[in-house]
This record gives C-alpha cells, sequence and structure tokens, in this order.
C-alpha cells in the first residue's frame, strides 16, 4: 500500500513538473512507522479570512495500544490477533464504526477482504441485537427496547452463517397463502 | 423401617425449588434443560411411577432471546375446531400479549405427550420479570446454570473498562473523523406514511 502511494506522489510530481509546480508542493514524506493518529478538519474565520486546516489528532485510546496488532506487514489487525471474534464482543467491534454506527471501509480500517466482511457483518449483528445502541444516528431512540414490532425482542446471532448463502426457497404450498403464516403484510 | 431410614425417604423425595434466569438464553434450548428438572430426571432414584419431580422457578421471562429473524418466522398454530377459525401467530406477537407464553410452550413441547405432561407443568412457575411471588421465593434453594453467556451491551458499560480495553483497529492516518449529522426535521417513513393516510 505504501509503495503505492510513492509511486502516485511520483506520478504527481511528473505531472507537476509538467504544468510548472514545483514538485516540493507535491511530494508529502510517507512514513512506515505505527500509525495511531487520525485527522481532524478545524475550521477557523478571522473576518473575512476562512483558514481549514487538518490536524493530526491522537486515537482516543491511543495511551493503550495492543503492540500485536499493530506493525504487521502483510497481516492485518485482527488475523495479527489470532483471536475469534464474537458478534457480542462490541469493544472491538466499536472501533471499526464511525460514529454514528456505520461499518468503515476497507481502505481505512485495513483489515483483509475476509476479516472486512466477518466483522462487517458482525457489526450489523451487533446493531440488530441491540447491544451498540448509543453508536447510532442522532435521530435514533438508542434504546433498543423502544423498537417496533419484534425488534425490541432480544435476539442472537451464528457466526458460522456469515459469506454462506441462504439456503434455496421451500416449494410453495397452499398453506403458505394463509395471513400470519410467515409474517404479517 | 428405622428412624433413619425414614429420615432418608424424606430427605430423598423432598422436593428441591430451582431457579432458572432466563435473559439472553434460547426458551428451546431451555425448555429441554428445565424439563429435566421438573421431571426429576437427574436424581438416581428416578422412577417414571415415582413422584420426584421438582419446581422450577423461571425469571426474566420476557428477555428471552430467539436466534436470527426467527421472531418473525416461528409461528404458533392455534384451531378452535371451527372451520376457519385457525390462526397463525408470529412468536413477536404473542410474546408482546403474553410475555410468559413463549417460554411455556417451550417447555411444555420439550416433554412428551402423556397423562403425566399437566401435572409436570404445575411444578413449573413462571414470572415475566426479576421479581419473584413472596411465597415462592424463600422456598428456592438451588440456582440452574445458564446457557448461554449474558452479553454486555456497549452503552450500559462502565467508562473504565471501555477506556481500559486496548486498541485493536490499525485504522488510515488520513481518515477524517466525521461528525454526527443533525437531522432536525427528520420523521421516520412509517410515522410519514401513517399521517398522509390520515390527510386522505
Ligand atoms: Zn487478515
Amino acid at each position: 500500500m505504501f509503495r503505492n502511494l510513492q509511486v502516485l506522489s511520483q506520478i504527481g510530481a511528473f505531472a507537476a513538473r509538467k504544468i510548472g509546480i514545483f514538485p516540493s508542493q507535491i511530494l508529502r514524506p510517507f512514513t512506515l512507522s505505527s500509525v495511531n493518529r487520525l485527522k481532524e478538519i478545524h475550521e477557523k474565520r478571522e473576518g473575512n479570512n476562512l483558514t481549514i486546516e487538518g490536524v493530526y489528532v491522537d486515537l482516543p485510546k491511543s495511551n493503550v495500544i495492543l503492540e500485536k496488532s499493530f506493525n504487521n506487514k502483510g497481516v492485518c489487525s485482527i488475523c495479527a490477533l489470532g483471536v475469534e471474534v464474537k458478534h457480542t464482543d462490541v469493544l472491538i467491534l466499536s472501533q471499526f464504526v464511525r460514529p454514528d454506527g456505520l461499518m468503515l471501509p476497507r481502505r481505512i480500517t485495513g483489515l483483509c477482504r475476509k476479516q472486512q466482511k466477518r466483522i462487517g457483518t458482525m457489526v450489523t449483528m451487533a446493531h440488530k441485537a441491540g447491544l451498540m445502541s448509543n453508536l447510532n444516528p442522532t435521530y435514533s431512540k438508542k434504546d433498543p427496547e423502544k423498537r417496533g414490532q419484534w425488534k425490541k425482542f432480544k435476539s442472537y446471532f451464528d457466526e458460522s452463517t456469515i459469506g454462506k448463502r441462504k439456503p434455496p426457497k421451500p416449494e410453495w404450498k397452499w398453506i403458505w397463502k394463509k395471513r400470519n403464516f410467515y409474517e404479517k403484510v | 423401617m428405622s428412624a433413619v431410614k425414614r429420615v432418608q425417604q424424606w430427605a430423598s423425595f423432598a422436593r428441591v425449588w430451582h431457579l432458572f434466569d432466563a435473559r439472553w438464553q434460547n426458551p428451546f434450548d431451555s425448555g429441554v434443560l428445565i424439563a429435566k428438572y421438573l421431571k426429576g430426571l437427574y436424581k438416581p432414584l428416578y422412577g417414571a411411577q415415582s413422584l420426584c419431580g421438582d419446581h422450577v422457578v423461571v425469571i426474566n421471562c420476557r428477555h428471552v432471546a430467539l436466534p436470527g429473524n426467527e421472531w418473525r418466522k416461528r409461528v404458533y398454530f392455534h384451531h378452535a375446531t371451527y372451520p376457519g377459525s385457525q390462526t397463525w401467530t408470529p412468536a413477536w406477537e404473542m410474546h408482546t400479549r403474553n410475555p410468559v407464553m413463549v417460554m411455556k410452550k417451550a417447555v411444555y413441547t420439550s416433554m412428551h405427550g402423556n397423562l403425566q405432561r399437566r401435572h409436570t407443568m404445575m411444578r413449573l412457575h413462571l414470572f415475566a420479570d426479576e421479581e419473584i411471588d413472596p411465597e415462592i421465593a424463600p422456598r428456592i434453594s438451588n440456582v440452574i446454570k445458564q446457557i448461554r453467556p449474558v452479553p454486555e451491551r456497549l452503552d450500559l458499560m462502565p467508562e473504565e473498562k471501555v477506556k481500559s480495553f486496548p486498541q485493536i483497529a490499525d485504522l488510515d492516518k488520513d481518515y477524517v473523523i466525521p461528525e454526527l449529522k443533525e437531522y432536525p426535521n427528520w420523521e421516520s417513513k412509517f410515522r410519514k406514511m401513517k399521517k398522509e393516510g390520515k390527510k386522505k
């Protein structure tokens, strides 16, 4: 990933030279050291001047970092741990979501394809079970027991079903014509 | 029969009162477990003819958990013998009407349909919440172990526990932390549909 970025930056420098911008303005240093900081955008308004700057901010838990899951070349942070994560492990899952509870994309989480799929599905499971109800959009009622119909009741999920196909639809039977047999329409 | 033997007989045939917390438990798995205690199958002196069954008090029946989408997909059939009187009620509807019924039916169906079943069910005491009948509470002398571990909710966890948990996610350095959007005039889809229906 870092090599690609360097190549990209070189291409950018080449293009800049063609246009006539000094390349040092575009070339940025890329480090291979541990990444434990995020970006935040601050806006300052002084009279008619608006300054927008991106500031690197420490992760919320940067004082307690599990070194094992960081600095692994070619291995993602969950694979490096070697722990089987379940959908009830909300302390792990909540690190991979946005403040409104949506799963982050793979280019930000840095997970491998398999783990991204697993974690993404387990985040959905945890939300459906009402285990991460504080990480929700502002219009949410937050309390899972205030949800409507069947959603207010507790349910749990099986992690072995992740990434598997749904079972085929059973054959049609006359009895299914009845209302309420499966669910209220 | 000597006095010692007689006391031994009383002690072995005395009814034990068990407590089972159904919070976050699958009612159909725990129904099988409860039936074992109701019939006294765990006792070495068990016999089908001997009355060695125990009482089981089940609390938190309202908070049972079903796997996946079973609240919608599981249906309870009832037929009042009149033509056209058959009904199919989803589990979630049954649970809103009576928070104890799903657990009761799970225990009932886990036993064979013989003449003893109704009498065995009389020894089952179900409570929707944590409050137990004050007459029953002092008799309980044993707690049945739960099948599934009770999961913890992130919003109810103590802050120290959340903060002391190590950072595992190795997030991208240039990820901009988004701010929570405010939706001042947000209304749910269903409420909108209801309002539009009223206008018509
Ligand atoms: Zn991986």
